[in-house]
C-alpha cells in the first residue's frame, strides 16, 4: 500500500449566481510511496495547488478518493483520527506571507505541536531540534520573520513542517520566490532532510530544472488532467505528450547550446477551466490535434514501465522527438565549465 | 561597431539618506548597445537593474538623482535636453516594456485607447488611420481575436495577452531603442517562450536595439547577443553570449551559473556559506562582491577593480578573475 493514494480525484467549484463550474481537477490518480518525492508540474491554472489542498484535507473534493496510510482524507472529517494528526504538513510558496509577523520564529515553528497537545518543555526541545535540522542558528528563534532573509524565512517554514515529524510534506512551489543561490540551498536542505527523516514529498512546481533534480517520479498536469506521468529520468529524456514536449522545450537553461529542439510548438495560453469542452484538454493549443482528440478524451496508456501518457498520437511523438535529456546534458556541461581551476583545487585541498 | 544606438558613460545614480552618505545605486556604468543588438542585463534584486533602466530614460525618481556620467542616444546627450523634447523621445524613439503588465495598464481605458493614446501623442494620428494602425500592431503581437480585444478592458486579459498589449504600447511608434524590464518574469514558460520569440522577431524586423533586463540568466543564453552582469551597481562582466557562457570569468557570474548545478560540492566551492543574496549586501569600498567571494583577498577589500578586457570583447571587473 502506498503512503498516499489518490484515485479519480475531481474538484469542481461552482461560480456563485451562475450554473457554471470551475473544473479545477478532472479525474486525477497517482500514488506517493513512503520516503519518495513525486513532482506535480504544470502551469498556473493546471490544478496543482488544488490537488495539494485536497490531499491535505483543506477542501472537500467533489469526487474520488484520497487514502493516506489507508485512511480516507479530503475534508470528510474536520478532526482526523488522532494517529494521523501532524503526519502531513505543508510548506508554502511565499515564506514571508506564510509566517505570522507577530510571532517570533520559535513560536511559529512550535505551533503545530500546540495543536497536538505537546507540553511546553517537549515543544521547546522539538523546536530546537527542528531548527538545528534546517540549519537555523538558535539565536534566530527569538527573531521576527521580517528580520530574516527570504532563504532563512523558508528554512523557518520547513522547520515548522518537520517539527511534528510528518510522513508526507506537500511542498507548494517552495523555491519559486527565491533567488538562484538561496533556491539551491533550500533544495539541498530538502534532499538532506528526506534522507535523514524518510519523509515523502509531494513537490508542486513549475520549475522543471529543480523538479529534475529532486524527484523520482514526475506527473505533468494540464487543465486539471494528468497528461503524462513517469520516472523523472524517463520522462525528461523521452516525453510522449505534446504538452510535456512543449514544456520541456520552453525551459531556457543557461547554456546557449542546450535546448530541446522540437517541431511541436504550443500556441496560445492555458484556457479558463470553466465548463470545459469534451476531448483532450490540450486540443485548443496542440499542433497534433485531430478530429479524434477534439471529441474524445484520450485513454491513459503505459508506454514503458511506470511511464503513462494520455495522448492518441504518443507513438508518433516518440518517433519524432530526440531521446535526449537536455537537463542531464546541461549538468555535465556545467560541471565541465565551472570546474575549479587545477591550481586552486590543489590549494583548497578538498 | 558603428555609432551605437545608446551609449552610457560613467553613469552614477545616488539616493540621499537622512543623516548619512547617499546610497550609490549605480557606481559608474559604461555600456554601449549597437543598432539591432539585444543586450541582456542580469542581476539579483537590488543590483541596480531597474535604476539603470530609469536613468537611461532620465526618469530616476526624486530624491534620487544622476550624480555623474551621461547617456547618449544616437550621439545626443539626454541630460541636456529640455523636458518637452525628452518627452517626445520617450515613447517615440526609446520605449520601455515593463513587468507586471496587469498593474501597469490603466484599468479605466480599453486596450485600443491605451495603445492609441501613445500613437496620437507622438504622431497626431486620429480617427480611422489611428485605429487601423493600432489594429495592425495588435495583429503584429499576435493577440488572438484583435477586433474584440481592441475594445477589451485590462481586467479581461490573461497575463500573456496583457504582456502583448504592453509590448504594443512600447512598439507602436517604431522606437529605435527598447528597454525590457523583467517583462517575462510573471509568465508561464510556454507563454514566455512565445513572448520572447515575438520580441526577437519585432526587434529584427524594426532593427531596434534592446536592453533586456532579467533575473533569469537562462533567458539571456538563448535570447541575447551579448550578456552583462550587474552587481552592487557595477557591471562586473560583459561579453558576447558564446564566450560568456563557455568561459565565465567573474566569480559572481560563476556563482550564478553554479546555482543551477545539481552537484552540491561544485556549488559549495563557489559559494561562501551564509552569504546568499539578501543576507550579505555589496561592500561600499573595494570590490562590491568581495564579502561573498570565495576568492577575495586583502586587495579586493581595499581597492575597487576596474573593468578590464581579458579577451577581445570580454570585459571583467575583478582582480583575480577565474581563468581556465
Amino acid at each position: 500500500m502506498a503512503l498516499l493514494e489518490v484515485r479519480d480525484l475531481v474538484q469542481h467549484f461552482p461560480i456563485a449566481g451562475t450554473k457554471k463550474l470551475v473544473q479545477a481537477v478532472n479525474g486525477v490518480s497517482f500514488d506517493v510511496e513512503a520516503g519518495e518525492t513525486v513532482a506535480l508540474v504544470g502551469e498556473s491554472g493546471s490544478g496543482k495547488t488544488t490537488i495539494g489542498r485536497c490531499v491535505l484535507g483543506l477542501i472537500r473534493q467533489t469526487a474520488g478518493t484520497i487514502l493516506f496510510k489507508g485512511e480516507p482524507m479530503g475534508g470528510r472529517r474536520t478532526v482526523r483520527s488522532a494517529a494521523l494528526r501532524g503526519r502531513m504538513q505543508l510548506v508554502f510558496q511565499e515564506p514571508a506571507e506564510s509566517l505570522d509577523p507577530r510571532f517570533v520564529v520559535g513560536q511559529t515553528i512550535g505551533e503545530p505541536l500546540v495543536a497536538l497537545g505537546a507540553s511546553r518543555a517537549d515543544r521547546e526541545k522539538a523546536v530546537r531540534l527542528a531548527a538545528r535540522r534546517v540549519g537555523l542558528a538558535e539565536r534566530f528563534l527569538a527573531s521576527y520573520p521580517a528580520e530574516l532573509s527570504m532563504g532563512l524565512q523558508q528554512r523557518v517554514g520547513i522547520a515548522r513542517a518537520i517539527v511534528s515529524t510528518p510522513e508526507l510534506i506537500v511542498l507548494d512551489e517552495p523555491t519559486s520566490a527565491l533567488d538562484p543561490t538561496a533556491r539551491a540551498e533550500i533544495i539541498d536542505l530538502l534532499i538532506r532532510l528526506q534522507k535523514e527523516l524518510g519523509t515523502a514529498y509531494l513537490f508542486i512546481s513549475h520549475d522543471l530544472s529543480t523538479v529534475r533534480y529532486v524527484s523520482r517520479r514526475v506527473a505533468v498536469l494540464y487543465l486539471g488532467s494528468l497528461v503524462e506521468e513517469g520516472p523523472a529520468t524517463e520522462l525528461f529524456a523521452r516525453p510522449r505528450h505534446p504538452y510535456s514536449v512543449g514544456l520541456l522545450s520552453a525551459v531556457l537553461l543557461p547554456n546557449p547550446h542546450l535546448r530541446r529542439e522540437t517541431t511541436i510548438r504550443l500556441e496560445g495560453e492555458i484556457p479558463s477551466p470553466i465548463d470545459l469542452p469534451p476531448g483532450c484538454p490540450l486540443a485548443g493549443r496542440c499542433p497534433l490535434v485531430d478530429a479524434r482528440s477534439r471529441e474524445n478524451m484520450p485513454p491513459v496508456e503505459e508506454v514503458a514501465p511506470g511511464h503513462r501518457v494520455r495522448c492518441f498520437r504518443h507513438a508518433e511523438i516518440a518517433a519524432m522527438e530526440p531521446a535526449t535529456d537536455y537537463f542531464e546534458a546541461f549538468q555535465r556541461e556545467t560541471e565541465r565549465i565551472l570546474a575549479p581551476p587545477e591550481a586552486e583545487r590543489a590549494g583548497v585541498g578538498a | 561597431m558603428t555609432t551605437p544606438a545608446i551609449e552610457i558613460e560613467g553613469l552614477e545614480v545616488e539616493f540621499p539618506r537622512y543623516g548619512t552618505a547617499p546610497v550609490k545605486a549605480l557606481r559608474g556604468i559604461d555600456l554601449a548597445i549597437a543598432e539591432q543588438e539585444i543586450l541582456g542585463l542580469v542581476g539579483e534584486s537590488g543590483a541596480g537593474k531597474t535604476t539603470l533602466a530609469r536613468a537611461i530614460m532620465q526618469l530616476v525618481p526624486p530624491p534620487g538623482r544622476i550624480a555623474r556620467g551621461r547617456v547618449r542616444f544616437r550621439g545626443e546627450d539626454l541630460a541636456g535636453l529640455d523636458p518637452e523634447r525628452l518627452r517626445r523621445l520617450r515613447g517615440q524613439v526609446m520605449a520601455m516594456v515593463i513587468a507586471n503588465p496587469k498593474s501597469e495598464l490603466n484599468p479605466l481605458l480599453t486596450v485600443g485607447q491605451q495603445i492609441g493614446n501613445v500613437l496620437r501623442y507622438h504622431t497626431g494620428l486620429t480617427g480611422k488611420p489611428l485605429r487601423d494602425r493600432v489594429m495592425e500592431m495588435l495583429k503584429e503581437v499576435r493577440i488572438p481575436d484583435p477586433e474584440r480585444r481592441y475594445d477589451a478592458w485590462p481586467h479581461e486579459l490573461s497575463g500573456g495577452m496583457a504582456q502583448r498589449v504592453v509590448m504594443s504600447i512600447a512598439l507602436i511608434c517604431d522606437p529605435r531603442f527598447v528597454i525590457s524590464d523583467d517583462a517575462t518574469s510573471g509568465l508561464d514558460v510556454t507563454v514566455q517562450a512565445q513572448v520572447l520569440e515575438l520580441l526577437q522577431r519585432l526587434v529584427a524586423r524594426h532593427r531596434t536595439a534592446m536592453l533586456f533586463i532579467t533575473r533569469d540568466i537562462g533567458i539571456t543564453a538563448h535570447f541575447c547577443d551579448r550578456v552583462a552582469v550587474i552587481y552592487g551597481g557595477e557591471i562586473v562582466e560583459l561579453a558576447p553570449r558564446e564566450p560568456f557562457f563557455a568561459n565565465p570569468h567573474h566569480p559572481y557570474t560563476v556563482l550564478l551559473l553554479a546555482a543551477f548545478s545539481h552537484n552540491p560540492r561544485l556549488r559549495g566551492y563557489w559559494h561562501r556559506q551564509g552569504t546568499s543574496a539578501g543576507e550579505t549586501g555589496p561592500a561600499e569600498t573595494g570590490c562590491p562582491f568581495a564579502p561573498r567571494c570565495v576568492r577575495a583577498r586583502d586587495r579586493c577589500r581595499a581597492e575597487a577593480p576596474r573593468l578590464r578586457e581579458l579577451e577581445p570583447g570580454h570585459f571583467v571587473r575583478c582582480h583575480f578573475p577565474v581563468e581556465r
